[in-house]
């Protein structure tokens, strides 16, 4: 018994010294390909730690599943003999991804599709490719060749937000690019974008990367006419629903122009400006020309419906400093604003008739509220002649209090 | 006595049948400790014979600059209170109803608007004439025996003042109360052994809902009870040594003598004059009323109240440590406590010069201070 407090103490000081050997967490990880499954990565050390951090190693797919040879032979003869195909050329991958991705016996299991190479050879890709040109991306440029992960997995080359960089990679080359007679450093361009702030700076990612314009396996630059179905068939659909109702749809596709990307550029996409409504029509239309005016137009209303709904928050903001309630001006304000937010969609008809809508009624919501508040302030300023009143009585107060000290002095 | 008064007026009747049963002279003398009537009353003697006495006797009115700054003070302190036991019908101190109750006094209430912002400037006036009735006090060397409680009595006023206003300051609990209250505790909690055991008793350093409830508590209860005690210091003292001679500022004129009741008749007019301009600021310039206090965001320009900013330049411009400017400021006011002993032996006319100069000179640093306290932030 007498040794009974210092042995625990012991054991305490025992466990707490131990925790790294204890808490090693590979143990909790699923067994990866055993070395018992082959020795390749006894020569290929760098390869086999890349490959068991992946997630065909989970599913127990083995070197020899893709590369051929032997993985249990002792020398590097027998391992490198009959069926060995060692690294794959560029057409060879695409098959030997495909031996597996393609079968729907073996990817049902993932609920995996298995369509990828039927897009990939109608992708850029895989056009150029059966070309001959060996330059362009395979299976192995986007998902690696031993650390393939999945899309879910935030080191994955296919994560969304790793999408930009590893495209980036060919497509941000300028060497490349030039190579393949790119105009501009699509990268570049879009890092500079709003898609990009959104995606890379906020995280947030449901935000457009490049494979949500351009396709994931098929992925291709979109064909004039159908940029605006790119842009607005699921994000920006009013814009769209506006711009098909107006005249650039249908002339735009006659002169071979890319709808959108021609005032809001393909990738270097900037927030929406309002005050662009004014100078965008100058890529395109003369100085003078009724389309330039038209232009003008279009902002100078919108300008000044936000300028009126401006007016009326501020003096909102001056009401609520006296205090003078103002929760129902603040709901209409709110409906306003929504209403300038419809303008700009409303823009894309380049149609006077059809802006002028929302902004006369952002207008006038934002004239009513300025004219109530302004009733409300006025009201208090007329009081403030009550203190006359106030004066007028302490004058008088000061007057009896004089007469009782006068009468006994 | 019974047998003389039925006789008397109609008038007098139920004064005389309270008479018979409780002495009210006493219970008048009650207000005689709180500068009503500042001549001993005889307490053996009817109330109508005694008040009759009062309103005829000659007194040494203090209704003359600047010896009207003590009397301003408790008009100021009178609305004070009136203002605030109104507000407190309203007023619910919780973070969940601060804000709201507020704005419905503010907004909803009917004059509520009215008194929230009486209570607000005449805050601003009751610290003002506080300020100047001390600085009167010493220009005047008024400390020296044997009006040394006088001196301690209305350089505590100082501080209640300031701490009701420091407190008062939360209750709002808008942005702009809320931040300039952390602003100032940080300058507060910073001293040594002070700070700490302050923060403890406001309920740490965090400005929380127990902090609210403490900080009305004060507000409401305590520091306005203080200032009654000093209130009663000051009268009693006032009956034992006297008002003060004419002020240096007025040494050419002599002393007025009148009755008690011309007496009454301007403090009516005062108070009626000191309503007046208190409602007169509130209606044209009225405070402007800011946005709910957010825990997570402070609003640009938040700085400490005003008397804490000499403190706050110091720590912000000058990086000094945190504990020090506001240790120096507590050091500075105890020594102002006991400038009576401090300055005992200084009293030739040529020693007085050199306190006075020595004053100016620490007024000036001290003004000087606040100002770059304002500053401070915007230079960065």
């Amino acid at each position: 018994m007498r040794f009974a407090i210092p042995a625990a103490l012991a054991a305490m000081l025992a466990l707490w010294g131990t925790p790294a050997a204890a808490q090693d967490d590979t143990a909790a990880v699923p067994p990866a390909v055993a070395a018992a499954e082959g020795r390749c990565g006894t020569c290929h050390p760098k390869e086999r730690v890349q490959f068991e951090r992946s997630r065909h190693a989970q599913e127990r797919v083995r070197c020899v599943d893709c590369h051929g040879g032997n993985a249990d032979a002792l020398t590097v003869g027998a391992a490198h003999g009959a069926g060995f195909t060692g690294k794959l050329a560029k057409p060879a991958i695409v098959r030997m991804c495909a031996s597996c991705h393609s079968e729907e016996q073996k990817m049902r299991a993932y609920n995996l599709p298995v369509d990828q190479l039927a897009l990939y050879q109608l992708s850029g890709h895989g056009v150029r490719l059966a070309k001959g040109d060996l330059r362009v991306a395979v299976c192995s440029d986007c998902h690696g060749a031993h650390d393939i992960l999945t899309v879910r997995d935030t080191r994955s080359a296919t994560y969304p937000l790793n999408v930009p960089r590893t495209c980036g990679k060919c497509h941000g080359d300028s060497t490349t690019a030039a190579g393949r007679g790119a105009k501009e450093n699509v990268f570049a361009a879009y890092a500079s974008s709003v898609h990009a702030r959104a995606l890379l700076d906020q995280g947030n990612a449901h935000a457009p990367t490049c494979t949500s314009c351009h396709g994931v396996h098929g992925a291709a630059p979109p064909q004039y006419g159908d940029v605006n179905k790119v842009c607005g068939g699921a994000c920006h659909t009013e814009e769209r629903r506006y711009f098909t109702a107006g005249p650039h749809d249908q002339r735009m596709a006659a002169k071979g122009q890319p709808e959108c990307a021609s005032c809001h550029s393909a990738h270097a996409i900037g927030r929406a400006k309002p005050e662009r409504l004014a100078t965008v029509c100058a890529d395109c239309h003369t100085a003078g020309s009724p389309e330039r005016a038209l232009g003008e137009k279009l902002w100078t209303d919108y300008r000044s419906a936000a300028q009126d709904v401006e007016a009326a928050e501020a003096l909102a903001a001056k009401a609520e400093a006296v205090p003078i309630n103002t929760d129902d001006y603040r709901a209409r304000l709110e409906e306003a604003r929504t209403y300038l937010s419809e303008a700009l969609p409303a823009a894309h008809s380049v149609t006077q008739d059809v802006v002028l809508v929302p902004t006369q009624r952002a207008r006038s919501v934002g004239r009513e509220v300025q004219s109530e508040i302004r009733e409300k302030l006025g009201r208090i300023g007329a009081n403030k002649l009550l203190l006359l009143v106030l004066w007028f009585y302490v004058g008088l107060t000061i007057v009896v209090v004089r007469r009782f000290r006068g009468d006994r002095s | 006595m019974s047998a003389t008064t039925p006789q008397k007026s109609g008038r007098g009747h139920w004064l005389d049948w309270l008479e018979r049963r409780i002495n009210v002279t006493e219970l008048f003398s009650v207000l005689s400790h709180f500068g009503f009537v500042y001549t001993p009353v005889d307490n053996t003697r009817p109330l109508r014979e005694v008040w009759d006495e009062v309103l005829a006797r000659p007194v040494s009115s203090y209704l003359r600059w600047p010896r009207v700054l003590g009397l301003v003070t408790a008009v100021l302190f009178g609305v004070e209170a009136l203002s605030g036991v109104l507000l407190a019908c309203y007023y619910q101190p919780t973070p969940a109803t601060a804000f709201a109750t507020t704005r419905t006094i503010a907004r909803d209430v009917p004059l509520g608007w009215l008194i929230h912002q009486v209570h607000a400037w005449g805050a601003y006036l009751l610290i003002a004439a506080v300020t100047l009735r001390l600085l009167r006090f010493f220009w005047d060397h008024l400390y020296r025996a044997p009006r040394e409680v006088l001196w301690v009595c209305a350089v505590a006023m100082g501080w209640v003042v300031i701490q009701l206003d420091f407190t008062g300051r939360l209750l709002p609990w808008d942005g702009h109360s809320y931040w300039s209250v952390v602003r100032g505790l940080e300058v507060i909690s910073a001293q040594p052994i002070v700070g700490p055991l302050l923060s403890f008793l406001v309920a740490g350093p965090l400005v929380t809902g127990d902090m609210l409830i403490r900080f009305y508590v004060l507000h409401t209860m305590l520091l306005p009870a203080l200032f009654l005690g000093l209130f009663f210091l000051t009268f009693a003292t006032l009956r034992r040594v006297g008002l003060s001679g004419p002020s240096a500022l007025e040494a050419a004129r002599p002393a007025r003598t009148v009755t008690y009741r011309d007496h009454l008749a301007s403090v009516v007019t005062l108070f009626v004059l000191l309503f007046a301009a208190l409602v007169t600021l509130a209606t044209l310039l009225p405070l402007p009323f800011h946005a709910e206090a957010d825990p997570y965001s402070t609003p640009p320009a938040t700085r400490p109240p005003w008397y804490l900013l000499p403190a706050y330049a110091l720590i912000q411009g000058l990086h000094l440590p945190r504990w020090l400017p506001g240790s120096a400021l507590l050091l500075v006011s105890l020594a102002v406590l006991f400038l009576p002993a401090w300055l005992r032996r200084w009293d030739t006319p040529g020693q007085e010069r050199r306190i006075r100069t020595i004053a100016v000179a620490v007024f000036g640093v001290w003004v000087l201070l606040a100002i770059a306290g304002v500053f401070v932030d915007r230079l960065k």
